[in-house]
């Protein structure tokens, strides 16, 4: 939030070698320190973390006074800062210490730089050049341990570990892990699970980051490794999730290496989620679109813009009907939507989906009526939250782990209650013990978060909104005083957890000062949101408590991009359907759309009215099967746009790299749409201004939709940004390190000529290592500063530790959301006459939400599919205990599940929180969006569950065939480097 | 009486079979307890104990009344029910030397429990746990018995002796490592966590066990409280003839003729000890040097053998006056290998939370033994010196590497010449000599 970045902490003096420096007083020493960019060597402590005063690495002398010239041996991260005190950085003993330290953690760590992953980028290098340890005085010989398998995504290398404790204090105490420890002790002390298997974390990648050597590497990223000075990295947003993370992806020879953190202190701070992390995949992926389909091409090598031109003319004032999505840029769907009309565009959305994106608008419309929408550091700072019908460790990770801070705010307040300061970590979990800031929750399945909670409740979807009804009348009765007798009535119907869940709920929530509610779109339930609307209308108006705080999450990286563009006229895929049946439309332009609202049956009907198919799309599906024309588009590592997060906070996403010919932005191939249908809804002079002038860049398009579109909402800052150009300051970034040893080299193979540099039509960032410091720019394609070379260089760009980054003075673009899908729900939604729950009520199945498989473009990645498919080995179902008891079926027990038209085998589990007719577990593909489906159970015979653990690890073996023949080729990719002269369209290359 | 006065703590014990409730009441025990719950406020307690000047006989020394005089009491207005607080008597006594706790819980175990109904009352503390050394199995059983027998005598429980106060009382038996010892460590240990020690602040007393205030004492000064509160505080300081308050129990251990622990008055001379307790050095034996106070104190020389074994004393002297057990290093043994012994005792023993402690002590470990073994060479003293120094005070996380480094740091100062003839001999000196001996003594390896 813009206050928030401006509140400067308060600021002291600090004497560090006899130089005043201000510094922030809230925080330790050692990131005071930092934060002048001065260098002192650290382990343990985390900006995020705190201190906890293992490593003894900063070390600094600390004097009482001007004349004090011995003064002491102190830890920085453990000392407080205060007004005027002296310490000696460069002082002999202080310096002989951290030395000695080094040396210390190096008789046990090998000489094994050349083969280690983390070579390059070692925290561990770094602080040992800087220290400057050098020779080696210990005689004897190392320890060594065993390592184990933690599964497809992180390696494990024991030996190098020089027992920081960041790895448990990361996965244990802050993203609250289960399966991982510390064992053994002295100077044998082994960080790993009890045993070999998969990590269970959602957040296990972040140990790769955590790690200030190479104990835990991106298992991934090794398979096919490069150095990261020879990566070509630009800034990305995360395409997974709402959320709207700050990636930087690393590029070599034309794949996609690796994702990093790219640190956004109002967002993602220093942590990703696994899907973040690893979803980047799919880039890579074997199904991806590589070539064009149903384009004859004049030239066998590649399609031209006539080529183009040439296959779409006949489409002339022919009618589409677009489609756009979620998971493509905010340009993209405006583009689509600007090309077929309005009256013509669709998200793609099933009537059911318009509803609850109708009830999405309008709370997001109330929720910015008071300023903008909690981003996650601010999420952090809550002291009350309710989670409505959304398990957000599945739908949306990041914000789980924000939401686990949050969590600890009331031990942090009990703390600091007696003098101990937020940052000493260890002190101030032993203080807080179990302490946990109010948290109460609704949903169908159990969520990882549950264990935070004071109370939870597991309920279907109309019980959750007849729940908050509920609550709603009550808070209602309370403040105006009057116990109406309706709803003491329907306090006294519900069941005595949930009476005892909403007085809980509501006595923590008058106490708040900052509450928070979050919701989301996972169980598709239209009336659960309008409920949440009441409950936040009557908070609003009774100004109960301070401020309430509304976060509404969705599934896709620009879900919120999408729904911007939602109005009344927008069709929905029932009318979609309806118009092919009475043959009003030529054809349907797919943009990034798999139509998962459809089925087969739905798409063939489109199929065989549909004249023509376009799809623009950059991995195969289902709809690109059978579409007429197919347009590879890039994918996010590839391309330029803007995804819009929950908050509506615009975020732009940077090319990494130029993609082989034909692969161009889903904008650039609707450029030439629009360019060859002449169908466009714009007045013909601008069209033909800007046909003489092809859009090349961002800019440029973004200029032609302020000029074309009456309510193009993006600021001119980019526009800005190309007219200040040549100030100088603005010259791009270089997306490779000053040391990348390959780009001048890369084509030896061919011929021994230095391959040109490919030109980019974007402003912002080259090709090349020549080009402005990573820096010099708010987004920074890397992180890197003097002497630091792993992403813990960030300190170095950061106004204080933790703080916003010093470039970071632009504010990013917001969205404002406007309900303009349907009038808002009628009032008639009052609290519903309680359902009679008759014996016979049919048993309602709800999938658990899946990192994995939960959202589209990443679960098209190899490792992805693979551990889906090593989860999918066993499957488990969860009933109530007492249905369970009454079956007499016993935990563990293999049941047959049945739907209407499939049959699983699953374990059986007992979760006593569960209503009889309510079920869960992990079986996805029950159902293809969370919401429920009846099924009846039945004992499985052995012979069946047999059978199906065959075909499981038959799939299985499959994914991990399927995984290294990707990487294979990969491999194999790596000798034919495509060369782009310019990153360009289709006739610059 | 007059006996009972001057050795307070162990004239109850016995070891063969300890007294029974109604034979420890006999001889006058609960008294003290009694007094304390019928008679004083705990604010009086308090007070007493803290007038009678006893300190913690773990080995800081710190004064007890002023470590519960930290605990948050009652609100001013008496009214409120106290908050949760607990007790913990700390009998993981693994300090190499020390076996004087071992001794009180065998031979009197319902000294221990009575101490803690005062301690517990005192502070308000709801419920104690007496964190017991694994190995203690028999301690084990007579403290279970002892605590049996309480609550069946309404000596523990709910409305203990018709009065307001109740308490429970656990035995808890350590999984296994020296850190245990250390409060913190302890605390953890208890909690079912690693056990490692704790940042400071937060202090056991503002925030220790499960969160809640806790105090955390050695069991030989908690067996002081009944005592104090039957005899008063003057007559406890009257006990020892110097400045610090009451007996000590002193033991000794090494080539002595007589090893043993006896109970004397606090400030009795090493020399009382070692020769009228202790029987002197065993035949043909020299006195070569000693540590005063367990494992992890100084060398101190026959030079310091007037020195009162008191808390100030001994650190004038140049170590500290620890758990009181002596260590007696004597001329036919290596001191290189004393050092070697006992330093890889503390290497086994580190938590592994720190790297000066986790990494520094293996590698004095290494060094030390290459030179034990012949293989030394001229810099490794300069290593050693630069080991010492890397794990001294205010480097480290907790006391457990300082306490290490102290014997074999005065030992380079006090017996530099057999860490130079070990270097330039390429052998030890005293292994040719007495093999015999040091084989049995399992000093020297290999």
């Amino acid at each position: 939030m813009a206050d928030k970045k401006m509140a400067v902490s308060q600021k002291v003096t600090v004497y560090i070698d006899n130089i005043a420096y201000q510094v922030s007083k809230d925080n330790n020493l050692l990131a005071g320190v930092l934060s002048q960019k001065l260098n002192l060597p650290y382990f343990c402590w985390h900006p995020s973390m705190g201190s906890v005063g293992a490593c003894r690495q900063c070390a600094v002398t600390q004097y009482q006074d001007e004349n004090d010239t011995r003064g002491r041996l102190v830890m920085a991260c453990m000392t407080p800062v205060s007004d005027g005190m002296r310490i000696g950085l460069q002082d002999n003993s202080a310096e002989k210490f951290r030395e000695q330290v080094i040396s210390a953690m190096m008789t046990n760590h090998p000489h094994d730089c050349p083969v280690c992953a983390e070579g390059g980028e070692c925290h561990l290098q770094d602080m040992t050049v800087m220290t400057g340890h050098g020779s080696r005085d210990y005689q004897g010989s190392k320890r060594t341990f065993n390592n184990q398998n933690l599964g497809e995504l992180v390696g494990h290398e024991m030996n190098r570990c020089i027992t920081c404790y960041r790895c448990t204090r990361f996965y244990n105490d802050y993203a609250g892990g289960k399966d991982f420890g510390v064992y053994g002790s002295r100077n044998q002390v082994y960080f790993g699970r009890q045993k070999d298997g998969t990590l269970e974390s959602e957040f296990s990648g972040n140990l790769v980051e955590v790690c200030p050597t190479g104990v835990f590497t991106n298992k991934v990223f090794s398979a096919h490794y490069t150095r990261k000075w020879d990566l070509q990295s630009a800034p990305s947003v995360c395409a997974h999730c709402s959320v709207g993370c700050n990636t930087s992806i690393g590029e070599r020879y034309g794949s996609v290496r690796r994702v990093m953190n790219r640190y956004n202190s109002d967002i993602n701070g220093y942590f990703l989620c696994d899907r973040g992390r690893y979803g980047i995949g799919f880039v890579n992926g074997e199904q991806r679109i590589k070539k064009a389909q149903g384009i004859s091409q004049q030239s066998f090598e590649k399609v031209s813009r006539l080529d183009v031109s040439k296959a779409l003319a006949h489409f002339r004032g022919k009618r589409f009907i677009g489609i756009g999505s979620a998971r493509a840029s905010l340009e993209a769907n405006v583009y689509l939507k600007k090309i077929v009309g309005e009256n013509d565009f669709s998200a793609g959305y099933s009537n059911q989906q318009m509803k609850v994106a109708s009830a999405q608008q309008n709370l997001l419309q109330y929720a910015q009526s008071s300023g903008e929408i909690l981003s996650l550091s601010d999420i952090e700072k809550c002291d009350f939250i309710l989670v409505i019908g959304e398990d957000i460790t599945k739908s949306s990770p990041r914000m789980a782990l924000s939401i686990r801070q949050a969590c600890r705010n009331a031990g942090i307040d009990k703390a600091a209650g007696m003098g101990i300061a937020s940052w000493q970590d260890s002190a101030v979990r032993t203080i807080s013990g179990k302490l946990n800031t109010p948290f109460f929750s609704l949903h169908t399945t159990a969520t990882k978060l549950d264990e935070l909670t004071e109370q939870y409740l597991l309920l279907a979807p109309d019980d959750i909104e007849h729940m908050v009804l509920v609550l709603t009348k009550a808070i209602y009765s309370l403040i105006n005083e009057d116990f109406d007798n309706a709803h003491e009535k329907q306090l006294a119907k519900l069941s005595t957890p949930q009476q005892l869940f909403i007085s809980c709920l509501i006595t923590k929530l008058m106490a708040a000062e900052s509450p928070l509610i979050v919701t989301g779109d996972s169980l598709a339930s239209a009336k659960i949101l309008a409920a949440i609307g009441k409950l936040t209308d009557c908070l609003a108006q009774e100004k109960l408590t301070t401020q309430l705080n509304l976060v509404v999450l969705s599934g896709a990286s620009n879900s919120f991009g999408l729904l911007s563009l939602l109005d009344k006229s927008t069709l929905s895929a029932e009318q979609v359907l309806s118009q092919f049946r009475a043959k009003k439309v030529h054809g349907i332009i797919c943009l990034e759309q798999e139509l998962a609202a459809f089925t087969n049956d739905e798409l063939a009907l489109i199929r065989a009215s549909a004249e023509t198919i376009i799809v623009l799309d950059h991995t195969h599906c289902r709809v690109s099967d059978f579409a007429d024309i197919v347009f590879p588009v890039a994918a996010v590592s590839e391309g330029n746009g803007h995804y819009v997060n929950y908050q509506g906070r615009v975020q732009r996403y940077n090319q990494v790299h130029a993609p082989e010919l034909p692969i161009l932005d889903s904008w650039k191939w609707l450029a030439l749409i629009e360019e060859s249908f002449e169908s466009s809804t714009m007045p013909t002079a601008i069209l033909r201004k800007n046909k003489l002038e092809p859009i090349n860049n961002l800019v440029q398009l973004h200029r032609y939709f302020a000029e074309s579109l009456s309510a193009w909402p993006l600021s001119n800052k980019e526009v800005n940004q190309e007219a200040n150009k040549d100030s100088g300051k603005n010259q791009p970034v270089a997306r490779m390190t000053k040391r990348a040893s390959g780009r001048t080299s890369q084509a030896a193979n061919y011929a021994i000529h230095e391959a040109k540099v490919t030109q980019d039509q974007e402003l912002l960032y080259s090709f090349s290592m020549e080009g402005n410091k990573p820096n010099t720019n708010n987004a920074m394609p890397f992180t890197w500063a003097p002497g630091w070379n792993s992403n813990e260089s960030i300190n170095h760009y950061q106004v204080d530790i933790e703080g916003p980054l010093i470039n970071d003075i632009e504010n990013d673009d917001y969205l404002s959301f406007v309900h303009s899908l349907y009038d808002s729900t009628p009032d008639g939604a009052e609290v519903t006459e309680d359902k009679v729950e008759s014996e016979n009520s049919p048993l309602v199945y709800f999938p658990q939400g899946s990192l994995f498989k939960g959202e589209w473009q990443s679960a098209n990645t190899a490792e992805f599919k693979l551990l889906t498919h090593e989860h999918e080995k066993h499957f488990t179902i969860y009933l109530s205990s007492t249905s369970a008891e009454r079956q007499g079926w016993n935990n563990g027990q293999w049941l047959k599940i049945i739907t209407e038209d499939e049959t699983v085998i699953g374990r059986l589990r007992c979760d006593e929180h569960l209503p009889d007719h309510l079920a869960y577990g992990d079986i996805n593909e029950l159902t293809n969006r969370n919401t429920g489906v009846c099924i009846t159970l039945a004992e499985a015979k052995q012979s069946d569950v047999l059978l199906q653990l065959e075909n499981r690890q038959d799939l299985y073996q499959q994914a991990k065939d399927s995984q290294q023949k990707v990487l294979q080729q990969l491999k194999k990719f790596d000798q034919h480097i495509p060369i782009r002269f310019v990153a360009g369209g289709l006739d610059e290359a | 009486m007059t006996e009972l006065l001057k050795r307070p703590l162990t004239q109850l014990v016995n070891l063969e079979s300890p007294l029974s409730l109604s034979q420890y009441i006999s001889e006058g025990g609960y008294q003290g307890a009694s007094k304390a719950l019928h008679e004083y406020s705990p604010k009086q307690v308090l007070d007493l104990v803290s007038n009678s000047g006893l300190k913690g006989r773990g080995g800081a020394g710190f004064p007890t009344g002023m470590k519960w005089g930290c605990v948050p009491m009652f609100a001013d207005n008496d009214d409120k029910a106290p908050e949760f607080k607990y007790l913990v008597a700390n009998a993981d006594e693994m300090e190499p030397g020390t076996f004087k706790d071992r001794y009180l819980l065998e031979g009197v175990p319902h000294q221990l429990v009575e101490s803690m109904i005062i301690g517990s009352y005192t502070m308000a503390a709801n419920r104690g746990y007496i964190f017991l050394r694994g190995e203690y199995h028999l301690a084990a059983k007579r403290l279970q018995q002892a605590i049996d027998e309480a609550y069946q005598h309404n000596w523990l429980g709910k409305n203990i002796q018709g009065t307001q106060f109740s308490f429970d009382l656990y035995v808890h038996t350590s999984a296994g490592r020296y850190i245990c010892g250390e409060e913190t460590a302890l605390i953890n240990a208890l909690e079912g966590r690693r056990a490692i020690p704790r940042a400071k602040p937060p202090f056991p007393q503002m925030s220790g066990l499960f969160g809640k205030p806790t105090v955390v004492n050695n069991v030989e000064t908690l067996s002081n409280l009944p005592h104090i509160l039957k005899h008063g505080a003057a007559w406890f300081k009257a006990l020892s003839p110097d400045s610090d308050s009451g007996t000590k129990i002193y033991a000794a251990c090494g080539r002595v003729k007589t090893p043993g622990l006896w109970e004397l008055p606090m400030g009795t001379t090493i020399r009382e000890i070692l020769y009228q307790h202790a029987g002197g050095m065993a035949d043909g034996l020299k006195l070569r040097g000693l540590l005063p106070g367990g494992a992890s104190t100084d060398f101190l020389l026959p030079e310091h053998l007037d020195t009162p074994m008191d808390f100030d004393s001994i650190a004038k002297a140049g170590s500290r006056l620890g758990t009181g057990g002596l260590i007696v290093l004597d001329d036919k043994s290596c001191p290189v290998a004393m050092v070697l012994n006992l330093i890889k005792f503390f290497a086994q023993e580190s938590c592994g939370w720190c790297t000066p402690c986790r990494d520094g002590t293996p590698w004095a470990v290494e060094v030390l033994t290459r030179i034990e073994n012949g293989r030394g060479r001229k810099e490794d003293l300069d290593s050693l010196h630069n080991l010492c120094d890397f794990m001294w005070l205010g480097k480290t996380h907790c006391a457990l590497a300082p306490g290490a480094v102290e014997p074999l740091k005065s030992a380079l100062r006090y017996f530099l010449d057999d860490f130079e003839q070990h270097i330039d001999h390429g052998c030890c000196s005293y292994k040719q000599s007495t093999n015999q001996q040091t084989k049995l003594k399992g000093h020297c390896h290999g």
